[in-house]
């Protein structure tokens, strides 16, 4: 039966066909070098987030994205590379050609410090990326569980004082923001807490602590903005100058006697190495992305200030932080 | 209600025209794979990963799912029309379907165990709705800690009913384990195991190893002549089976649903010892007891609806606990990893749109592949006239061309061939390849959740005992362990199931 055969064949063959179908994403094959027919319509640019999904770098990267698209008139897409505190992440972006269908979210200081620490044997350093703009400057907090004994910041840290390492807290990984913010407060006010390393993200830190499992929340505002509202959280401090906009009840640590700042800084930056022509319009359609309205609207309902940076400005800021970066990393390397 | 309405916005998902198709195309590639003999669930799965790599999330798992529980059924076809069972759940099949086809019933053999796959398939999905909220709302109980000593429950269940001797099954899970170590430390961020290859930065891939450990391996060890000699396809009048035969089949798949769904749920059983459980009920309490054997609706319709039952149950420990049941849900656990959705407690309350979006696909598959199998069973069976050699040969070339579309590497491909040679070996030594792909898939969260049990301890291993809910796993875990030794017998089924 031949008319059979043929329609067996056929079905088989459509499954080969299918996996070609499935596979428009990430080729790389014909990088041009000048860039001028950026980007080409229907391919697809990964738009690479190092941590997990749900936490603050994925939401802000999935607002921009729609408008991305937009105005480079392709598909831009979301991809999750968690784990390592970013490092898995970065070392993907760092690792794809650089013909700007790969761009990858980046925040400081996990991108910065990364490369710095040699026990990493991080493949990438900062040269390795090229800035493209930065978006939000999120500031860290520090809160407790909301049935806790501590209801200031200074009942937290005597409590830790007395009793270093007594008490557990969260960070999204080793040498990230957070670890940072720890070792800061323990240099500046003695008071010591375990780390415990996240390393996929904010969202899994955030699980563990509503589920108890460890006794502090270092965060970002946006982290805890929602859970503040729904009383889940106490949060008892900010590190930053003025109060965030999102949580007015909560004094920064200035004002209760601490002089420490810190936060996360967070952009969007290529594999070092971009045509001129393409860097130009990834730079002007992040910016009309991080400036739209809506987004800064819809970011500020999640806590999170725009602070727009030109991918120049934001390369400058990058270097600056890393010389601050590497003068306190000796408190966050292990030592064991 | 909030179930009924989070599983409503979760057909509202599951039901775009995008979604649709996903899940026609997944019960449609699924019900091939399983009626390709040499072609079992699992490697069917994994190959066709690939596929739905590039798609968003929702869509890669609703076709999955759909892949998965396809080829549940399609095993049956070739069962009732060839006497040779697509896959091992159906082999207890051939013996009263293809007794059924000889007297001229084939027709009314396969909508029976179409709509039979149907009843059982949908009757455990309403038990993963049920068992979802409940179990998922001990999510934030679930910390580091308890995490880990439920992977330790999954590894050693797997490891205890996997093949014949432990010892095998335990290197083979040390394969695996080792496996996943390759690639950037989660945590200190330095690489190992990479021999300085930048290929090696971000792990073995995944989907590369599951298609050249259980799909090359597969083909490369298939030395049986598929040529099949005259297969009629039945005509569509004698699709339908009599009244009588309905009525003598209804007790039959309410069995079969029973038996399925009660052994879906543990870890470590496969469909086969579903299926051959609910033939035994059969020849027990069937009214019909003696005509089994001789073509007796009552030896598909049972089998058949425990195959599919125990296909949807085992997505049960899945979704709520994390703990993948068998070799296939590993693979599709390993699935759900790529694409950013870790299976637990946790799904629940992180990604809660994608699982309901899901779960409402299985109800919505189930109805599909009822609607799809009857009326393409004459297209099925024209599959089996493709000469074999032409047959593997496209087979070949589609796990090179899956491999390679993973990341667009070629050296994916060599770790899809290597693993293939590896896995080929492991089957020459009798060491069973289930505990390794298990453990491939757990090893990286097991890693994670150690090292932040131990940083929330700091350093003490007394916390997997000091906290009750973990004690109890690890307790398990080492009982099913020690089970030889304290001599419980497993179910003979499994030592000869080769799913395991």
């Amino acid at each position: 039966m031949p008319r059979t055969r043929l329609a067996a064949v056929l079905a088989a063959a459509t499954l080969i066909a299918l996996t070609g179908c499935g596979a428009n994403a990430g080729g790389s094959n014909n990088a041009n070098n000048s860039g001028t027919d950026f980007p080409k319509k229907g391919k697809t640019i990964e738009l690479i987030v190092s941590f997990s999904s749900g936490g603050a770098v994925d939401t802000a990267a999935r607002l921009v994205q729609p408008i991305l698209e937009k105005e480079l008139g392709t598909n831009v897409e979301v991809v999750n590379k968690p784990g390592a505190g970013g490092q898995i992440g970065y070392t993907q972006l760092t690792s794809a050609k650089p013909d700007g269908y790969t761009i990858g979210a980046t925040g400081s200081p996990s991108v910065v410090v990364s490369p710095l620490d040699p026990a990493r044997g991080a493949k990438y350093t900062r040269s390795s990326f090229q800035p493209l703009g930065r978006q939000v400057i999120d500031p860290t907090v520090i809160a407790v569980q909301p049935d806790s004994p501590y209801k200031t910041l200074k009942e937290l840290l005597d409590a830790a004082k007395a009793k270093p390492k007594s008490m557990t807290a969260s960070t999204t990984g080793l040498q990230t923001g957070e670890h940072f913010a720890l070792a800061q407060l323990q240099e500046t006010t003695g008071a010591e807490f375990a780390p415990v390393h996240f390393s996929e993200g904010a969202s899994q830190a955030t699980t563990a602590f509503l589920g108890k499992h460890v006794d502090i929340l270092v965060a970002n505002v946006s982290d805890v903005t929602d859970l503040n509202k729904q009383g889940k959280v106490r949060v008892l401090g900010v590190m930053t100058a003025e109060r965030a906009p999102s949580l007015p009840d909560v004094p920064t640590f200035k004002e209760a006697g601490y002089d420490i700042e810190a936060g996360t800084v967070r952009g969007y930056s290529a594999p070092a190495g971009l045509p001129d022509a393409v860097a130009k319009k990834l730079e002007a359609a992040l910016k009309k992305a991080i400036e739209d309205p809506t987004v800064v609207k819809k970011m500020e309902d999640l806590g999170l200030q725009t602070s727009y940076l030109s991918g120049a400005d934001y390369a400058q800021f990058w270097a600056g932080q890393e010389d601050d970066f590497k003068k306190v990393l000796p408190l966050v390397t292990k030592k064991d | 209600m909030d179930t009924l309405n989070e599983l409503i916005g979760g057909f509202a998902a599951a039901l775009t025209w995008q979604n649709l198709i996903f899940a026609f195309l997944g019960c449609l590639l699924g019900t091939i794979i399983g009626v390709l003999p040499g072609i079992g669930p699992v490697a069917g799965v994994a190959l066709l990963i690939p596929l739905t790599m590039n798609l968003d999330a929702t869509g890669a798992i609703i076709m999955l799912c759909a892949i998965f529980y396809g080829t549940a059924y399609g095993g049956t076809i070739t069962s009732v029309l060839l006497n040779t069972p697509g896959e091992a759940a159906s082999a207890i099949t051939t013996i009263d379907g293809y007794a059924m086809t000889k007297i001229g019933k084939a027709g009314a053999a396969l909508t029976i165990a179409a709509v039979g796959s149907f009843v059982g398939g949908t009757i455990a999905t309403l038990g993963l709705v049920a068992a979802a909220k409940p179990l998922g709302e001990l999510g934030l109980l679930v910390g580091p800690p308890e995490f880990f000593a439920l992977m330790v429950v999954g590894i050693s269940l797997l490891v205890a009913l996997a093949g014949k001797s432990m010892v095998k099954a335990l290197i083979s899970g040390a394969l695996g384990l080792l496996i996943s170590m390759v690639g950037i430390d989660p945590v200190a961020g330095a690489p190992r195991f990479t021999f300085g290859s930048d290929n090696l930065l971000d792990g073995v891939s995944f989907v590369a190893v599951i298609v050249g450990v259980f799909g090359l391996s597969e083909i490369l060890s298939y030395r049986k002549d598929t040529s099949a000699s005259a297969v009629h396809a039945p005509g569509l009048r004698s699709l339908l089976p009599t009244g009588t035969e309905w009525r003598r089949s209804a007790p039959s798949m309410a069995r079969g649903t029973g038996i399925g769904f009660g052994l879906g749920l543990i870890p470590g059983m496969t469909g086969s010892v579903s299926s051959l459980l609910a033939y035994g009920a059969e020849k027990k309490f069937s009214k019909h007891r003696n005509q089994l054997g001789k073509g007796a609706v009552e030896g598909v319709a049972g089998p058949e609806t425990a195959n599919n039952a125990h296909a949807n149950a085992a997505l049960i420990p899945l979704f709520t606990l994390g703990i993948p049941a068998s070799p296939t849900i590993a693979v599709l656990m390993g699935a759900f990893l790529q694409q950013g959705l870790t299976p637990g407690p946790t799904l629940f309350t992180e990604h809660s749109e994608i699982a309901w979006a899901i779960i409402a696909s299985l109800f919505i598959g189930n109805l599909l592949l009822l609607l799809l199998n009857v009326p393409l069973v004459g297209l099925w069976t024209s599959i089996l006239r493709v000469p074999a050699p032409i047959l593997t040969a496209l087979i070949l070339l589609f796990m090179v061309i899956g491999a390679y579309t993973i990341n667009f590497n070629v050296f994916d491909v060599f770790v899809m061939i290597g693993f293939g040679l590896l896995g080929l070996a492991l089957r020459h030594l009798d060491i069973p390849l289930a505990p390794m792909v298990l453990t491939l898939v757990l090893g990286p969260l097991m890693e994670r959740s150690l090292r932040e049990s131990l940083e929330i301890s700091q350093g003490d291993f007394g916390i997997f005992l000091n906290r009750p809910i973990s004690m109890v796993l690890i307790a398990i875990g080492v009982l099913i362990i020690l089970s030889p030794l304290l001599k419980l017998r497993k179910p003979q089924a499994l030592n000869e199931d080769p799913e395991t």
